[in-house]
């Protein structure tokens, strides 16, 4: 049995590839896939940066011509590139590869951003589907439970989603760093553009409390609010939101600052010294930097965001190599586990020519010398004990193997040494 | 007892130790587990004050290892409460080094004999109340320490992702407010029985002693403080060094003085 992934990703495939591709209900595909003899289990990721089928079959070369065929025919639905011209915009990961890919998908460190939340959940969705279409097997199901398990283990050893590398995101971290909780606090937002919006989203996503949008357009600032359950404000009521803001989001035109010194000293009067969290994303820029020097106000401009989320994502990276060490160490687990699962037909084949044999003698002799009930039964328990013990080292040695490549020469050396595959000459007929 | 207090400064120390490895790593169940450590350890040397006065001879709380000792077992478990209610990453360490230096200390330096009976439980009294008082005032030094340094980072806009995740500043600006409230009045019960007791001995409220005359000054300093936090609209960034500076030379008064004399 052998694990495949064919996929494309954002590395490999351009967004204009990969969107004919995309699959929003994943069963249905999936059954007709598993419909084909050579594909044994099947599931299929579908997210907006990759599309990837992960599936186990006996016979690894028949199922990559499955595989790509119906990444072709099914999945594009003949649009895309043909099976052919796929080759050059996919990537066939097999046995400990493909093991290892899955393992990296989950963690995010195959992501566009790396250690980003989203894929854990959307690989769980997909884990989920094929289960309720009935077509992940026990192989799948243990791949995927222990993806899980990797990536818990890279989230909770590693610090490589702890670090925000969006600007938005950034700004919430800061925002945390400065404020016990969001829930409680209010945002003024001095703007209404796509800037104030993405800062807007991440800041709702986080709880922040209460939300004011002032502009100079009162409709846009209107239309924001109404979006994220806000109230809507002129920018001469500036002065009066001040002293209850304790997040203020600025980003609109213009070449003076509309925040000066004097104007922030003065709410903060207001405010009996609680902290003001300044973020000026607007350019030219709307706070006057001297505000950052006053104690309670914090003031971080784009510059500032973006070079914090550079020096964020340069951690993430580094932090991946330790997230790499955990994976080859997963993988290595699941490869053991692999290879204790093919010795199964082995150990049953073992014990089955084991007690044929035992049967096959006792019969001969328990006739022939004439044995009573009770002497049978010892003769039973006696050759069950002998064979027990002969057996237990070489089932267990072909049990607990967990070295990929070891393991199946064993299995091999097993199956010759006890004739197994049914050309031992000295096999009797009918055994 | 004697066992009781090496258990509960070994556990201050595995606290400590797996507060740090969780911090650094990072890995979030050692620093739960460097919590539950403290707990523990507080948990431990509770039992073993109130065993304390089974010993031959039973030692006093007025010698100055124990009174440190108990100073930090009320932090530590004022500690363990704060860290139950507010997000506080980074205080465990401290706190539990401190904790296992003043337990382990006050083992290393067993007195004799009991301190002589003076037939009255105001030096109990002004050791409980002056111990709690500084416990509380040492954990405002304490988070108005980190609330500098994280103040620091931001108006520096560090570059560099700190390796240590921090509590807020405004966490740390409550736990200043909270410990500053409880801490000043108990550390004034603290003087007012401390004078008491000197009258009970000597017939007079002060004996202008070292020790008497450097704490005194150290109440006033933070008589001021307590009321420019409260009354005078004090900024949190000026309250946090005035907190630093103030528990400073409130343990130069308490322990350096007391080590001088």
């Amino acid at each position: 049995m052998k694990i495949l992934v064919l996929g494309m990703n954002h590395r490999t495939a351009p967004v204009e590839i990969r969107e004919r591709f995309a699959v929003d209900a994943t069963g249905p595909v999936l059954k007709k896939l598993v419909d084909r003899p050579e594909i044994s289990e099947a599931t299929l990721i579908s997210t907006c940066n990759r599309v990837e089928l992960v599936v186990t079959a006996e016979n690894a070369d028949a199922a990559q011509h499955v595989l790509y065929d119906f990444f072709a025919r099914e999945l594009g639905e003949g649009e895309g590139p043909s099976a052919g011209q796929l080759e050059e915009v996919t990537y066939l990961r097999e046995g400990g590869q493909a093991v290892e890919h899955v393992f990296r998908v989950a963690s995010a460190i195959d992501s566009m951003v790396v250690g980003e939340p989203q894929i854990l959940g959307q690989v769980k969705d997909a884990y989920r589907e094929a289960t309720e279409a009935g077509v992940c097997g026990a192989v799948l199901a243990r791949l995927f439970q222990r993806a899980f398990a990797t990536a818990k283990r890279v989230k909770n050893e590693t610090g490589i989603s702890q670090r925000p590398v969006s600007v938005a995101r950034v700004a919430v971290d800061l925002a945390k760093q400065i404020f016990e909780r969001l829930d409680d606090k209010s945002a003024l937002l001095i703007g209404a553009g796509d800037m104030i919006e993405a800062a807007l989203v991440a800041l709702h996503d986080h709880g922040l409390g209460e939300r004011r949008v002032a502009n100079r357009t009162a409709a846009n600032a209107q239309a924001l609010a109404d979006r994220f359950g806000g109230s809507a404000h002129a920018l001469d009521e500036i002065d009066r939101l001040l002293p209850d803001s304790d997040v203020v989001l600025t980003c609109v035109g213009g070449d003076e600052p509309i925040l000066t010194r004097e104007r922030v000293e003065r709410s903060l009067v207001a405010r009996r010294g609680r902290p003001f969290f300044l973020i000026d994303i607007g350019v030219p820029r709307n706070v006057d930097p001297a505000v950052h020097e006053i104690d309670s106000a914090y003031l971080y401009d784009l510059d500032d965001l973006q070079e914090v989320a550079a020096a964020n994502e340069e951690e993430r990276r580094r932090e991946s190599e330790r997230a790499e060490r955990i994976i080859y160490e997963e993988r290595e687990q699941f490869e053991g586990w692999m290879v204790a699962l093919q010795a199964v037909p082995t150990i049953r084949d073992l014990r089955d020519r084991a007690e044929a044999i035992r049967r096959g003698e006792i019969d001969r002799f328990a006739g022939r010398l004439g044995l009573s009930a009770g002497q049978v039964e010892t003769l039973e328990q006696l050759t069950n004990s002998i064979v027990n013990k002969l057996m237990h080292q070489p089932i267990s040695r072909l049990r607990d193997e967990t070295d990929r490549e070891a393991g199946l020469m064993r299995l091999e050396e097993a199956r010759a040494l006890f004739g197994l595959d049914g050309d031992d000459p000295e096999r009797e007929p009918g055994e | 007892m004697y066992a009781l207090q090496y258990v509960s400064a070994a556990l201050y120390l595995a606290a400590g130790v797996g507060a740090v490895l969780g911090l650094s790593l990072p890995a979030p169940k050692v620093l739960s587990g460097a919590r539950w450590g403290l707990a523990m350890g507080v948990a431990a040397q509770f039992c073993a004050f109130a065993t304390l006065h089974r010993l031959t001879p039973a030692p006093s709380l007025t010698d100055l290892g124990y009174a440190l000792s108990l100073m930090t077992w009320l932090a530590a478990g004022v500690t363990v409460f704060l860290v139950s209610r507010i997000s506080l990453p980074g205080f465990v360490p401290p706190v539990a080094f401190v904790a296992f230096l003043a337990t382990f200390g006050a083992m290393l330096h067993r007195p004799e004999a009991a301190v002589v009976d003076v037939g009255t439980t105001i030096p109990h009294a002004h050791v409980l109340l002056a111990s709690a008082g500084l416990a509380a005032l040492g954990l405002a030094g304490l988070a108005d320490f980190f609330f500098l340094i994280e103040h620091r980072a931001l108006k520096q806009r560090r570059k560099v992702p700190r390796k240590l995740p921090m509590p807020s500043l405004e966490a740390l600006d409550r736990v200043n407010r909270v410990t500053l409230a409880v801490g000043f009045p108990l550390l004034s019960l603290g003087v007012i029985t401390g004078g008491l007791w000197l009258h009970a001995r000597m017939g007079s409220y002060f004996g202008g002693s070292l020790h008497e005359t450097w704490m005194l000054i150290a109440w006033m300093i933070y008589l001021g403080l307590f009321a420019l936090r409260f009354a005078g609209h004090q900024g949190a960034r000026q309250a946090a060094a005035s907190a630093v500076a103030g528990f400073t030379f409130l343990l130069a008064a308490v322990v350096g003085a007391g080590v001088v004399s």
